[in-house]
């Protein structure tokens, strides 16, 4: 049976519904931004079907179209029992309320992957069927996915076990992207991980750069380095046409205007989370379990609803207003990303209004490499009389926002 | 940029905005730190306002306030009578306390008031906005407003509005900071604290506005011994506050304190500051038509109708 593509399903209409139905993992992997998971805290289906009863009770406060019911950890399927009972209550009450949402949703699951086949969570699959997303995290190669992606207690890396499951889960999703984040020491190995994923049948890599401020002097270099290598193999190899990588993108690298492109980046506000102890948040990254420096940014409960005011400063956010000026006359703005959450955790005072330009280096290589990238596979398909067709065809992957 | 400097005098110095004194214990500035205070104030060219407690000062205080311009903010509950008269503007808590008061036509008044007090006693407001020069109402719980209060709030601002009217038909031109401000405005004029203002406390460290200091004392901007620092100062002007920047409620107060309670960013104004503003807006609107009725009034200055009370509502748009 074929499954839906993760993420790219109505993006801008749907409104997305983050449920951490746990903060514990079985891995511990060494970038993960998540810095108080721990073990206690799981949500009860009690907590689950409050916040669901305020969701679905409030559909003039939820008018987007669709709605994409999220599950994410620690690891969401350690709980695919409690995440079972909590789609079945959905589905039942969006029926029930003849919801506008009952016939566009999606429920959707970002997993290590490491118990995908276990019969509870095929059985899920199984049931869902055309209403399940899942994406799976694998980082590259064995060397480097076992460098961070290893295991609590015993500190083993977790490659075998996740790529045992990979084929079975390209089976049920063809057309399946994985996330891949890099921080500085994974930088050498970008060109063999993508390669390498792409070896396992996944057609679209979703690659960023991480925004934390982890970068050393140099780190740019050897970023540039890697996609050029990596440009040089996608051409001659061919593997542009039905491969994507989002580090390469036409759009990306261009100045942009104060006035028509002001929007803002990141959809925080525009999202909700809710946690085990019932509290809503703009998106997951404003959870205390993710924070380094701040207070959780908490804009409700289940019990007493969203706390309107603070939604405002979200839903009102613009580029410009939260940019430093270097970055409203930059050259090569457009794709230099942000993150609201890791704005407001680097700003100086309790603010989400500060942009953390921590990337800025590494996007003006991921910039300089692009400018090679399309140079080159423009003037080989001109060359060939290719270009026509390949405008045609092409396979874009999705930006890689959070 | 920067043009005023507040000097809270005293740790009970009076409140004369939306917040409350937080603490009881008086802790008078050092006479030192009053002078540093000053001079900061004359080498960055900024206009001071000292603000008193209600005892009377030593002497030599007073003698150091006046060695610069200033104006003074006194409670209407000050024991020093002498400087009551000589105040710039009086501060009223309480209702009764403005109903036993000798007011005076050559002053300004403010009356800090809860909105349940203003919703039943506002008709003895007529009385005082025609005795003096100017009445300014700050309404302390604003944040609690809910739509039944929107709409007493318009129906006392339209009562009120009615006097006025009468006043100008009489050649008068009472101010009324609620009613009147926005008639005259062709733009923002908020409190504009860590922008345009900001306060120095007894402890010789400079805050947003004195309620910052009050809600915490670490929460500084600065101190006279090392200067200013603002952190994300750009935040408090106006062209990064960015509901506000699109606003035409000129004589809102867009008080970063609230902003900053109500909804986390001292840029961002919650939904009951901006529809209480949007009230008093329109019916400023409308005392100026009717006012317009008795002969020609500030033709320069066009409020135009609109359809919202709370311009977050129409951010699609910007
Ligand atoms: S962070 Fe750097 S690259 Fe990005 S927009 Fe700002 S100046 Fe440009
Ligand atoms: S920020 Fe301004 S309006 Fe608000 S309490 Fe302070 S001085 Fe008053
Ligand atoms: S009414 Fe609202 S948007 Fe307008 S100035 Fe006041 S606080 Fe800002």
């Amino acid at each position: 049976m074929l499954y839906r593509n993760p993420k790219s399903w109505q993006l801008g209409i749907a409104r997305t519904i983050t449920f951490i139905v746990t903060k514990d993992c079985q891995l511990a992997c060494k970038y993960c931004y998540l810095v108080g998971k721990n073990i206690s805290e799981r949500m009860s289906f009690e907590t689950a079907k409050k916040a669901i009863d305020y969701i679905l009770g409030h559909e003039d406060k939820f008018r987007e179209e669709s709605v994409i019911f999220d599950f994410i950890g620690g690891e969401p399927f350690l709980e695919i029992d409690l995440i079972d009972q909590i789609c079945d209550y959905l589905k039942t009450e969006m029926y029930r309320l003849n919801h506008h949402w009952f016939n566009s949703y999606r429920f959707s699951f970002s997993t290590n992957g490491i118990n995908y086949h276990e019969k509870k969570v095929q059985d899920f699959i199984k049931k869902n069927a055309s209403h399940v997303s899942i994406g799976i995290t694998i980082d590259g190669t064995e060397k480097k996915h076992d460098m961070n992606r290893v295991y609590k207690l015993t500190e083993r890396g977790s490659y075998k076990d996740v790529v045992k499951n990979i084929p079975l889960w390209l089976e049920q999703f063809p057309n399946a992207g994985t996330k891949v984040t890099v921080s500085s020491h994974d930088l050498p190995y970008i060109v063999e991980s993508v390669l390498h994923l792409y070896s396992l049948g996944i057609h679209e890599v979703n690659i960023n750069v991480v925004f934390e401020d982890v970068w050393q002097d140099g780190d740019n270099t050897i970023f540039e380095q890697q996609l050029i290598k990596l440009a040089d193999i996608i051409i001659n190899q061919g593997y542009y046409k039905d491969y994507a990588c989002s580090f390469f993108s036409e759009n990306i690298g261009k100045p942009m205007d104060r006035e028509w492109d002001n929007n803002n980046w990141c959809g925080a506000g525009k999202m909700l989370s809710v946690d085990a102890a019932g509290n809503f948040y703009p998106c997951t990254r404003f959870a205390q379990y993710s924070l380094r420096d701040k207070k959780a940014l908490i804009i409700g409960n289940v019990e007493t609803g969203i706390n309107e005011n603070l939604l405002r400063p979200f839903l009102t956010l613009d580029r410009c207003t939260q940019s430093p000026e270097e970055c409203l006359d930059c050259e090569v703005a457009s794709g230099c990303a942000w993150c609201q959450g890791e704005n407001y955790d680097a700003a100086q005072t309790n603010t989400i209004y500060q942009r953390a330009t921590a990337i800025c280096k590494m996007h003006k290589a991921r910039v300089r490499a692009n400018n090679y990238y399309w140079n080159k596979l423009f003037r080989k398909l001109e060359l060939e009389g290719k270009r026509d067709e390949f405008e045609k065809n092409k396979k874009e992957s999705n930006p890689t926002i959070c | 940029m920067l043009e005023y400097l507040i000097i809270q005098l005293d740790d009970t110095s009076t409140s004369y905005c939306h917040y409350k004194i937080g603490k009881k214990e008086r802790r008078l500035i050092p006479l030192e730190m009053l002078k540093a205070g000053i001079k900061f104030g004359m080498l960055e060219n900024l206009m001071i306002q000292f603000v008193y407690p209600d005892y009377k000062l030593p002497d030599d205080y007073a003698e150091a306030i006046e060695t610069i311009d200033h104006s003074k903010i006194v409670s209407s509950l000050c024991e020093n009578e002498v400087l009551k008269a000589e105040a710039d503007v009086i501060i009223f808590h309480e209702w009764t306390e403005l109903s036993l008061a000798q007011l005076d036509e050559k002053k300004s008044y403010v009356l800090r008031t809860a909105k349940a007090d203003l919703f039943d006693r506002y008709l003895f407001l007529k009385d005082v906005i025609s005795k003096v020069m100017r009445l300014n109402i700050v309404i302390t719980d604003v944040e609690t407003f809910t739509e039944q209060d929107f709409e007493k709030y318009k129906q006392i601002l339209h009562t009120l509005s009615e006097h006025i009217e009468k006043e100008y038909a009489a050649g008068k031109a009472p101010q009324f900071n609620i009613l009147t401000d926005r008639m005259m405005l062709d733009k923002m004029n908020n409190c504009n604290a860590g922008a345009s203002n900001i306060t120095l406390a007894p402890n010789g460290k400079f805050y947003v506005c004195p309620a910052f200091y009050y809600e915490n004392e670490e929460d500084s901007i600065g101190d006279l011994e090392h200067g200013l620092d603002i952190k994300n100062p750009q935040l408090y002007k106006l062209e990064f506050a960015p509901i506000c920047r699109h606003c035409d409620a000129y004589q809102c107060k867009r008080c970063i304190w609230l902003n900053r309670k109500t909804t986390l960013e001292v840029n961002t104004p919650s939904h009951e500051q901006c529809v209480v503003a949007h009230l008093e807006r329109n019916a400023s609107r409308e005392l100026s038509d009717n006012i317009r009725k008795h002969g020609t009034f500030m033709l320069e200055i066009d409020i135009k109708g609109i359809d919202y009370l709370d311009p977050f509502d129409k951010r699609e748009e910007w």
